[in-house]
């Protein structure tokens, strides 16, 4: 896998893929999954904020970038076949139609 | 947007009059993708069922009876059901090559979850195909000397009824009972082999109260005595550690859509030292070295080899984070209510698994309130009858309180909230019960209810 383990991402390249997570994890119309994308960003990245061995570093990089891959495509999906009536955690959130009923 | 127009101009002629919130139509208006009739009509402010509004979908806490699909694994699986839809078992064009390579490749992820080579695994259609495969296939393969098998009376239904069918070709069957906390006694199936005894099937974690039975101490006995062991590992695939050289087990069910893997795809482990022999239940091309023959399901197989590969990354965070939702529920009812019995062994069980007894509280009453949690009373096979469920009255569980069942299911999608508002619905409505109930109050009062003479009819 880790063919090039390149030199380590800078700061503001971290930066950035955790951000694109958050902003892709807001996507998916499903609540477990919106909170789960959200959540495991978070955490993994919390738990890797101590890396300090450059190879780690990079290969913990390069496995976020083909997650968040993954993620981009899957919030497409879901937002393809998303069902009109939302979980009931959000039952408070009125839920938009965009659909006239005359 | 064609799709929509049509949709819309079918509700006006089908429907001329009724409002949209009404549930007069059973077609449902095509939504924005799919054009799938489905058997309820939705609306903005809710969904009409079997008769009951619901006004969102709801929490989903019934993790045994299947999990969502990871979306990694749906991610995995669609360019097989799109572009790769080769035949894995054509041998003469790149469309089978590549699907060949996928299977095999998913192969090696399953048999990496449970420590095991990807030569002795074999994809199925399920764990109820394995457990079939497992215990008629090795009766009857070795139906000359072995004439005995050993199993439990908490096992699944296909295990149960898979040794009843033995039962009726002449087999002895020992279904060994279990203690009050759900766990076999390892003296007792000690005592219970015989010479003639071809299989001990004892499953990992219960479906219905989530006990781990002592695999490892089975496998020893099992190894001293040389009796093939079977598990049903179904509800322990992904959630516990499993080593099929540490449980010494000679066959294995593994299941994919307990796993957030697909519907429809299994996997049985069948150990090659010592080798164990089945008669196939399904005869035909040979595929799976000819012990389940038809064509393997490419984009299935990805699906569950993807679902195992996440499940070994994931174990140890999802293992933490259930274990304290599990926390957060069990302290959240018993804050708020008295008499509330966990069944099952509280110390040796998976914590995505929390069934509990609430006393003086109807278990089928208490599931028609709770309208926006999905939970069951128990395994999902018996969720349609009024029975008590088998595996709490093998528990010694009293017929009342095998009556007021719930199993809660934890999976890695839960969240903090849902818990939450579980525990707040389910207090709201145990208490509306208990308040109805002339049991709970005469409790209150003092009286043993055991001790009531029941005037007799």
């Amino acid at each position: 896998m880790s063919v090039a383990a390149a030199s380590a991402p800078s700061r503001a390249e971290v930066l950035h893929l955790y951000r694109s997570f958050l902003r892709v994890a807001r996507k998916f119309p499903d609540y477990n999954i919106r909170e789960y994308t959200k959540r495991r960003a978070v955490d993994a990245f919390h738990h890797n904020r101590n890396l300090s061995d450059p190879s780690a570093i990079s290969s913990a990089f390069s496995d976020g970038k083909a997650q968040l891959e993954v993620a981009t495509r899957q919030a497409v999906v879901y937002s393809l076949y998303a069902p009109k009536l939302k979980s009931v955690m959000e039952a408070q959130i009125p839920i938009h139609r965009s659909e006239c009923t005359d | 947007m064609a799709s929509k127009l049509l949709a819309s101009a079918l509700r006006k002629t089908l429907t001329p009059h009724a409002p949209i919130s009404k549930p007069s139509s059973f077609f449902r208006a095509a939504s924005t993708a799919a054009a799938a009739v489905e058997p309820y009509e939705e609306a903005a402010d809710g969904v009409y069922m079997k008769g009951v509004k619901i006004s969102g979908r709801p929490l989903y806490l019934d993790m045994q009876a299947t999990s969502p699909v990871d979306p990694r694994v749906v991610d995995a699986m669609l360019p097989y059901y799109l572009t790769r839809y080769g035949n894995p078992h054509s041998r003469t064009h790149m469309y089978g090559w590549e699907s060949d390579s996928a299977v095999e490749a998913a192969r090696a992820q399953v048999a990496d979850l449970i420590g095991a080579s990807p030569k002795e695994i074999v994809f199925t259609s399920g764990a109820t195909e394995c457990n079939n495969i497992s215990v008629k296939g090795v009766m009857h393969f070795y139906k000359d000397k072995k004439r005995h098998v050993i199993t439990t009376q908490t096992e699944h239904k296909c295990v149960l009824d898979s040794c009843r069918h033995l039962q009726q070709e002449g087999f002895d069957i020992t279904y060994l009972p279990v203690k009050p906390d759900g766990l076999i006694d390892l003296d007792q199936l000690r005592a219970a082999i015989r010479p003639d005894t071809g299989l001990v099937s004892v499953m990992a974690v219960n479906n219905e109260i989530g006990v781990i039975q002592p695999m490892e101490e089975i496998g020893e006995i099992c190894k001293e005595f040389k009796i093939p062991f079977h598990t049903d590992a179904a509800q322990a695939l992904g959630k516990i550690p499993i080593d099929v050289d540490k449980w010494n087990v000679s066959l294995m069910s593994l299941s994919g859509h307990k796993v957030y893997g697909p519907k429809g795809v299994g996997a049985l482990y069948m150990r090659r030292r010592p080798r164990i022999r089945v008669e196939p239940q399904m005869n035909g091309g040979g595929q799976e070295r000819g012990i389940r023959s038809g064509t393997v399901p490419t984009p299935l197989v990805v699906g569950m080899g993807t679902a195992c590969e996440i499940a070994k990354k994931e174990m140890e965070y999802d293992q933490k984070r259930i274990s304290q939702l599990q926390e957060r529920m069990l302290s959240g009812i018993r804050e708020q209510l008295d008499e509330v019995v966990v069944n099952g062994s509280i110390e040796r069980r998976y914590p995505g698994n929390l069934n509990l007894s609430f006393a003086y509280v109807e278990g089928e009453s208490l599931l028609m309130g709770l309208k926006e949690v999905a939970v069951s009373s128990g395994s999902a096979c018996t969720s349609a009858s009024l029975e008590p469920s088998y595996v709490l009255r093998a528990l010694g569980v009293d017929e009342d309180m095998a009556h007021t069942s719930i199993r809660f299911g934890i999976g890695r999608f839960t969240t903090e909230e849902e818990i939450d508002r579980a525990v707040q619905l389910t207090v709201q409505q145990v208490k509306k019960l208990r308040e109805l109930s002339p049991l709970y109050e005469m409790v209150k009062e003092g009286i043993n209810i055991k001790d009531i003479q029941w005037s007799q009819h």
